[in-house]
């Protein structure tokens, strides 16, 4: 992997409400797969829209020198927000027109071709998920930043989403992914970030960190840098954050809520039907 | 790649099915139909002719259009913002021009559709059942013509549109539904009576009537009264004109559109910069 910075905070502060959910954190993001790890409510959403520019921090420079191109950020938030009334192609395809990509290749990519006739509201909140996956990838981005995008997915899954986000992962892209899946980090990250209470408690190639702390995988070194338990790494799913750090618009949009959605008509191999 | 024209057209088109796949937007139409329909059939101008019906309408027009033109314009830039699909937009290659240009025509689209085909259809009945003759297309001043409700439609449009332009603007400022509900509901109020408040205290103050024309236009009701009369009423009872500036009426419609589409589009490229000076003033209390 190359080694030129793809971004790079500089003393990033996010504050809501005048509580810092984010403090002071200073990270370059490279090429390959960096995995942002943390307990909920640890900044790590508000960290990912920093870094796609989805969220303005209040203080500290953000600055995006290897994200370029037509299409420089492929952004997915922690709930995927697509409008309702749309099927999936047409939801994919209003985004691949501003891109020139196309959206029935998109969805084969992930997955989706079968379900991309189905109304977003009628996904399960995994599919959900694919869908913003292959929305975040459209126009072959060069930053690329995902916010759980194993959330909602069943084992399986959860390794081809992570898997489908690493391929996109080659000398001039950067892909971020925020998780709980830590057996996932280990598998595919190549470097890992570690929040604490909105402070970068470890950060680097993930090789170097489990030497630095004696760890012998991500779930390992999670707990001796964070303090936590890290009970979720590996588990089967990883829930969205829900305290996590109110970078969210108004209040009268629809959360996600894996386990509530109606049942699918179309199986997709590996995605959760719950 | 993806020019500005694309930028609109794809936003645009995009707006134009949300549009389309609200069952609630054709119900509004109907029911504007039904309203307009019968208040011309209460009042019995459209027996009579299109001037007549013109006369009718005029009244209920000032609080029909704009209350249409609040409802279809009101989410119409919240929507995005508020379940946090703006966000991913912003990454793609799309102005926040483009994006609210886009938005913003296609709800006028809907605007035409909406409350243009309901008084287009109420005007096709004036032509067919009123007495005498209305089929005269009028050559001189003082004939009723189908020509005067065409100009009365475009105006009825133009105050459509201010409307839904200023609502759009609400929909940006909002932070949530109720919110924007709210602000919409205060404009609208604001916009129907406001002005001919303004107008009447200063009249009151000692404001010459001579003033009246010009201060009439300043609002969009105002000046879409005084077209109206001006251009309609007046060409079939009226000699002289004189009701309003016509340049200055519809100068200030397209400026109150031109208004809306402008805060919009300033609200969304500077809101989160505002938002994070409140934010340091916010941290600095806090600390």
């Amino acid at each position: 992997m190359s080694d030129e910075a793809v971004a790079a905070l500089s003393d990033v502060t996010r504050t809501y409400g005048g509580v810092p959910v984010l403090e002071s954190v200073s990270l370059t993001v490279k090429p390959g797969v960096t995995a942002v790890v943390g307990p909920n409510g640890s900044g790590k959403s508000t960290l990912l829209g920093v870094l796609a520019d989805a969220t303005a921090p209040t203080a500290g420079e953000v600055r995006r020198p290897g994200a370029t191109g037509p299409n420089p950020i492929g952004y997915l938030p922690q709930r995927v927000p697509f409008r309702e009334g749309f099927t999936a192609r047409e939801t994919l395809a209003f985004y691949a027109r501003l891109v020139g990509d196309d959206p029935h290749t998109a969805l084969d990519r992930i997955g989706l071709g079968d379900a991309g006739d189905r109304r977003v509201e009628a996904l399960s909140g995994g599919m959900r998920r694919l869908l913003g996956i292959a929305q975040a990838v459209l126009g072959d981005p060069s930053l690329v930043v995902l916010d759980e995008p194993a959330s909602g997915l069943d084992p399986g899954m959860r390794e081809r989403a992570f898997r489908a986000a690493a391929d996109r992962a080659d000398d001039d892209t950067a892909v971020v992914v925020s998780s709980h899946a830590l057996d996932l980090v280990d598998d595919h990250a190549d470097r890992v970030v570690v929040l604490r209470r909105g402070e970068v408690a470890a950060e680097g190639p993930l090789d170097r960190l489990l030497d630095e702390h004696d760890a012998a995988d991500a779930r390992e070194l999670y707990r001796v840098v964070t303090g936590g338990t890290g009970a979720l790494a590996g588990d089967d799913g990883e829930g969205p954050e829900g305290e996590d750090e109110g970078d969210r618009e108004g209040d009268d949009g629809e959360g996600e809520s894996d386990g509530d959605e109606p049942e699918p008509t179309v199986h997709v191999t590996g995605v959760s039907d719950r | 790649m993806s020019g500005p024209l694309t930028g609109v057209a794809t936003a645009f088109r995009r707006e134009l099915s949300t549009v389309v796949r609200t069952p609630g937007y054709g119900v509004l139409a109907v029911g504007l139909l039904v309203a307009v329909g019968g208040l011309l059939a209460a009042g019995g101008g459209g027996a009579t002719g299109f001037v007549p019906a013109v006369v009718d309408l005029l009244l209920p027009t000032e609080a029909l259009v704009p209350l249409v033109g609040v409802v279809l314009g009101y989410r119409a830039l919240l929507s995005d913002g508020a379940s946090g699909e703006l966000a991913v937009i912003r990454t793609y290659p799309i102005r926040v021009g483009e994006y609210v240009a886009g938005v913003l025509l296609a709800r006028t689209v809907a605007l035409v559709a909406v409350v243009g085909v309901p008084y287009a259809a109420v005007g096709v009945g004036v032509w067919l059942t009123a007495a005498p003759d209305t089929g005269i297309f009028a050559t001189h001043a003082g004939i009723d013509s189908p020509v005067l409700y065409l100009r009365f439609l475009a105006f009825v449009l133009l105050l459509g549109a201010a409307y839904v332009s200023l609502a759009a603007a609400v929909s940006a400022l909002a932070a949530s539904r109720r919110s924007a509900i709210a602000l919409g509901v205060l404009a609208l109020v604001a916009g129907v009576l406001g002005g001919d408040l303004l107008l009447l205290r200063s009249l009151g103050g000692g404001a010459s009537p001579a003033t009246i024309p010009g201060s009439i236009a300043l609002t969009p009701n105002g000046a879409f009264r005084g077209l109206v009369f001006e251009h309609v009423i007046g060409v079939a009872f009226a000699p002289e004109g004189g009701f309003v500036s016509t340049g200055r009426a519809v100068g200030s419609l397209v400026g109150w559109t031109l208004l809306g589409a402008a805060v919009s589009g300033a609200v969304l490229a500077y809101g989160r910069r505002v938002d994070v000076l409140l934010e340091r003033v916010r941290s600095r209390i806090a600390s």
